[in-house]
């Protein structure tokens, strides 16, 4: 489907104030607005960026995953368990982001914030998983100033979970913000760029997954 | 002014670009959620079958990580079409041509950072 | 700690000895004079305001350009003042008029300054003046992000030039090499000025490389395809997406720097498995497409350049689109011929250096184009025509030594010598800081409404490619002669001397090249040129068709471009024959009334509170930290919250402001 744009009158660049044709029907709200959609696409340049961010801790977790001095090795610490139920967690939370979005395209505000609630809720739960993970770690003498393969183990993970927290925190803004305007073209636009934001962090989370915990039990 | 100053020719529009058409927007329709009931089960089905793959040893050390990875890979792909609209854009889907070559300079960053250091490996 | 214990604790910290070193008191006393001028002139005149309103809170693309000049001709000031430093103390080896501490000093802070502080920001002074020019935008897609953008730089660039005045200057060179940078072999706080300040300004440069890229990709007039954009704003695109992919592993690798510093983890150590050379692997990763995140704007100059200049369209202008995308992503797949002396094994070298040379390729193809383009050409010789002439063959020398150095065994010959020291500064200065000086010279008109004089230009510029040479041809000789980089003496009847005089010489004209550069600025100021026009050269991109300088909201009414080269194609279609203002009529029905960015000054705090927190990291002062951190949530907070970021300029207003410029009929 393309656009409905290109008239000769409306100029493709932002901000004529007089332009009725400012706000385009027929899009969704987030996208109705030339400059929101603007957002949408810089959005998008930082994941690519934050995916370069994880590639590079990737590459250290691999090439330091055989340094563990006289730490343990992947193999000895890490247990399935807690990893499996962290994904479900993420996973979980990036349908009802998912869900969140599609009722936010119908105007149903109350569902959308009921729903990035939900995901809220199970983020946290992620965390709070993570957290216990790295304290048990920690109480078994295995923290990152143990050995050059923890450090780099930490790091990737713990730079997850960063984001998973700036996630929750940003998202409690941005709720905040819908409930005092309720929805319209930018605080649509936070809303889309935040499920954007979450799902990729599922992404990373699924390669943590496989490379750390999967890749440990293959070793 | 002159009229070709003023009205564009609308094939001329930045909107669709020409030899860029596959990048013209593509918006999710508005039905049942079912694309997402679908992916949800998909990653589900996927992380299960990754982690069953990995307990039951199926392949050995090497085939079975390519395996694993590749499972992820489909994840990555599905989070991305079903969840993330990522077709979805006002002119132009600029975002997939970024995207894809941060993917492939993700790999290559890996893959040849493994390769560069592996003579560390021996020496340790 | 009881208070007495206190005081000297804190001056120990704060004033360790080579931060009152003559030179280091010197400088301060220079700084102070300078700062406290500023605050007397600000007074004095009561600009205080007009400094807030006007400059730290603008959002305005051109005046953010503008601010990055002055901040990047203030850094090569410093970075040739320690340049200086360092070719005094080698032209006389039997009295050094530095010591080995404070030399390494000097040589890190002129390599991190000459990159991040000076080549960085000057790119960005030149994207933020004319790249929404040159597409027919009235902004970049995200003008108040390209405020965050600049005051991050802006504090970063203060932080890691405090460094000398407090707490004492880092001395690991810009590379910043572990297991130098280790706190067991690097106990003061000079290198986490380095890490912090390098991590802050990349944040801003991430930011700018995301701006950028969207704005060209998404804001050009109608009809401006991609294939009919002028090169520089190619040369944007291409450099915005080298930084959103260099910039990442140098961000890691200075983290994981400052984890082993602060944290105590074993990344880069000796001991627990750690591997220095993961850092110097990652660094390369950004290291390597820095050097085209810094080459590529110059292409772009010189693409814009050298057809203005010899009336003729550029040549081979798909050529130039295919190869300019070609380095773009080669220069991701070479970052390991920067250490070929680790003895990764000979596939790999052979790889890298296969692929370093694949480079020289696409770059050839570019300099046969200018060369072509010139052909045949009424060629103008201004002053940023020469710096393209001047640049052609001094690239050259420079990229024939890469390839030198990009033969694996020729590399372990001349590795780290001053063959290296002087290929690089071939590429850099020959490549970037001409093309640079350049854009400067051909955009100053545009950029304030004033020609520079040429005759002082066309002065500094033989002073600095006759400098350059006398300085940097003896150095490649000088690394045949087996002298390495970064030592700050030598033997005297080494048979280095004379050599290494003569570069020294070679210095000073730069130096006073430069002294010129500066005159010709302050002097064209009162006396220069008036650009009532708009088009002081006969140009032939969109940024022309506007008056000088171009007025807040850029385009009046945004043009529709049906060519490349579209003010040219305008100007020859007689949609007003002759230049300037006549070229586009106006009529007053046109002109709407148009939705600009208002000024905020979050982004200014956003830097200070950054500034805050990289200066209690750099001590390990985690309340300050902790404050500084709580800055930059408060600063976001308030943006987040704002949704009141626009401002309506009537319609009438701006026909006033038109017609005010000749635009339009009073």
């Amino acid at each position: 489907m393309s656009l409905p744009l290109g008239t000769s009158e409306e100029p493709l660049p932002i901000r004529f104030a007089d332009e009725p044709a400012h706000h385009l029907a027929g899009v969704p709200l987030e996208f109705a607005d030339e400059e929101q959609s603007l957002k949408i696409t810089g959005f998008w340049m930082v994941l690519v960026t934050d995916l370069l961010i994880f590639a590079s801790l990737f590459a250290s977790y691999a090439v330091y995953r055989p340094m563990v001095a006289a730490g343990p090795s992947g193999a000895q610490l890490f247990g399935l368990g807690s990893a499996i139920a962290e994904t479900l967690f993420l996973l979980t939370s990036s349908f009802t982001v998912g869900i969140a979005v599609w009722y936010m395209r119908r105007g149903n505000q109350r569902a959308m914030i009921g729903w990035i609630v939900l995901t809220l809720l199970l983020g946290a739960g992620f965390l709070g998983l993570e957290l216990h993970e790295f304290a048990v770690d920690i109480a078994r003498g295995a923290s990152w100033q143990t050995s050059a393969f923890l450090s780099s183990f930490f790091l990737l993970v713990s730079t997850h979970g960063a984001h998973v927290l700036f996630g929750i925190l940003w998202a409690v803004g941005i709720v905040v913000q819908v409930l005092r305007r309720g929805l319209n073209a930018v605080t649509a636009r936070k809303v889309y760029t935040f499920s954007l934001y979450w799902h990729f962090l599922d992404i990373i989370w699924v390669f943590i997954f496989t490379v750390v915990y999967l890749g440990a039990k293959i070793a | 002014m002159r009229a070709e100053l003023q009205t564009p020719d609308p094939s001329r529009s930045t909107e669709t670009e020409a030899g860029f058409e596959f990048l013209n927007p593509h918006f999710a329709p508005e039905r049942f959620p079912w694309p997402q009931v679908w992916g949800y089960g998909g990653s589900l089905l996927l992380t299960g079958a990754a982690v069953y793959l990995v307990l039951l040893h199926v392949l050995p050390a090497a085939g079975l990580g390519a395996l694993v990875l590749a499972l992820a890979g489909g994840q990555a792909l599905l989070q991305l079409g079903v969840f993330m609209h990522i077709r979805e854009s006002r002119g132009p889907a600029w975002q997939i041509l970024p995207l894809g070559l941060s993917f492939v300079i993700a790999f290559a960053l890996v893959g040849m950072s493994i390769w560069i250091m592996t003579f560390k490996w021996g020496a340790s | 700690m009881t208070a007495p214990a206190f005081v000297p604790y804190l001056l120990h910290t704060l004033f360790p000895p080579n931060t009152h070193r003559p030179t280091e008191i010197g400088a301060d006393v220079m700084m102070g004079l300078g700062m406290g001028y500023l605050v007397y002139w600000l007074t004095r005149h009561r600009k205080w305001g007009w400094l807030w309103r006007d400059w730290l809170t603008t959002v305005d693309h051109k005046k953010i350009g503008t601010m990055y000049l002055i901040a990047a001709i203030l850094m090569l000031f410093r970075g040739g003042v320690d340049a200086l430093m360092m070719r005094v103390n080698l032209a006389m080896p039997h009295a050094p008029f530095i010591g080995p501490e404070e030399y390494n000093e000097v040589f890190t802070t002129h390599g991190v300054i000459m990159i991040f502080f000076m080549a960085m920001p000057f790119i960005f002074a030149l994207f933020n003046a004319v790249i929404p020019l040159m597409i027919g935008a009235r902004d970049v897609a995200f003008p108040r992000l390209n405020a965050v953008s600049f005051w991050l730089f802006a504090f970063a660039a203060a932080l890691f030039n405090l460094a000398f005045v407090v707490g004492g200057a880092p001395n690991v060179g810009w590379t910043a090499y572990p297991p130098l940078t280790e706190l067991h072999f690097n106990p003061g706080v000079g290198t986490n000025y380095l890490l912090v300040s390098l991590l802050i300004s990349g944040i801003g440069t991430t930011i700018t490389g995301i701006n950028f890229l969207v704005t060209v990709l998404r804001m050009r007039a109608p009809g401006m395809t991609l294939m009919r954009m002028p090169m520089f704003a190619w040369a944007a695109l291409n450099t915005s997406v080298l930084i959103l992919f260099a910039f990442p592993p140098l961000t890691v690798a200075l983290l994981m720097t400052l984890l082993d510093r602060l944290a105590h983890t074993a990344f880069f150590t000796l001991s627990h498995g750690g591997m220095p050379m993961m850092y110097v692997n990652l660094f390369w990763l950004f290291g390597h497409p820095e050097v085209y995140i810094v080459a590529l704007p110059a292409y772009g100059v010189f693409s814009e350049v050298v057809p203005t200049f010899s009336g003729k369209r550029l040549f081979g202008y798909t050529s130039m689109v295919v190869s300019m995308a070609a380095i773009m992503v080669l220069s991701y797949g070479v970052w390991a011929h920067h250490f070929f002396t680790m003895g990764a094994g000979a596939a790999v070298n052979a790889f890298f250096g296969i692929s370093t040379m694949l480079i020289a390729i696409p770059t050839g193809v570019k300099i046969f184009n200018w060369i072509f383009t010139m052909w045949g050409g009424r060629i103008r010789f201004t002053t940023a025509m020469l710096y393209v002439m001047g640049f052609i063959p001094t690239f050259t020398i420079g990229g024939a030594t890469g390839m030198f150095l990009a033969t694996v065994p020729a590399d372990y010959q001349v590795h780290n010598s001053y063959f290296l020291v002087a290929h690089f500064h071939n590429v850099l200065i020959g490549g970037t800081v001409f093309g640079l000086l350049a854009g400067m010279y051909y955009w100053w008109p545009k950029m304030f409404g004033y020609r520079l004089d040429e005759r002082q230009g066309k002065l500094a510029f033989w002073l600095f490619l006759i400098g350059f040479w006398i300085t940097f041809g003896p150095q490649y000789l000088l690394g045949f002669k087996g002298m390495p980089r970064r030592m700050w003496t030598y033997p005297a009847g080494h048979g280095w001397h004379l050599l290494n005089v003569i570069s020294t010489a070679g210095a000073f004209v730069m130096g006073a090249g430069f002294l010129v550069l500066v005159y010709n600025v302050l002097w064209s100021m009162r006396h220069g040129e008036r650009d009532a026009s708009g088009d002081p050269w006969n140009g032939r991109t969109l940024e022309w068709s506007l008056p000088s300088p171009a007025p807040e909201y850029n385009f009046a009414r945004i043009p529709t471009v049906s060519s490349l080269d579209a003010w040219w194609a305008m100007k020859q279609t007689g949609q007003g024959r002759g230049r300037g203002a006549a070229a586009l009529r106006l009529r007053p029905q046109d002109i709407h009334a148009i939705e600009l960015p208002r000024n905020t000054g979050y982004p200014f705090f956003l830097g200070a509170a950054f500034f805050v927190l990289g200066f209690g990291l750099v001590f390990s002062w985690w309340v300050i930290a902790l404050l500084g951190l709580a800055g930059v949530w408060a600063a976001l907070a308030y943006a987040w919250f704002d949704h009141d970021q626009h401002k309506h300029m009537r319609a009438d207003e701006i026909r006033r402001i038109e017609a005010s410029m000749g635009r339009l009929p009073a």
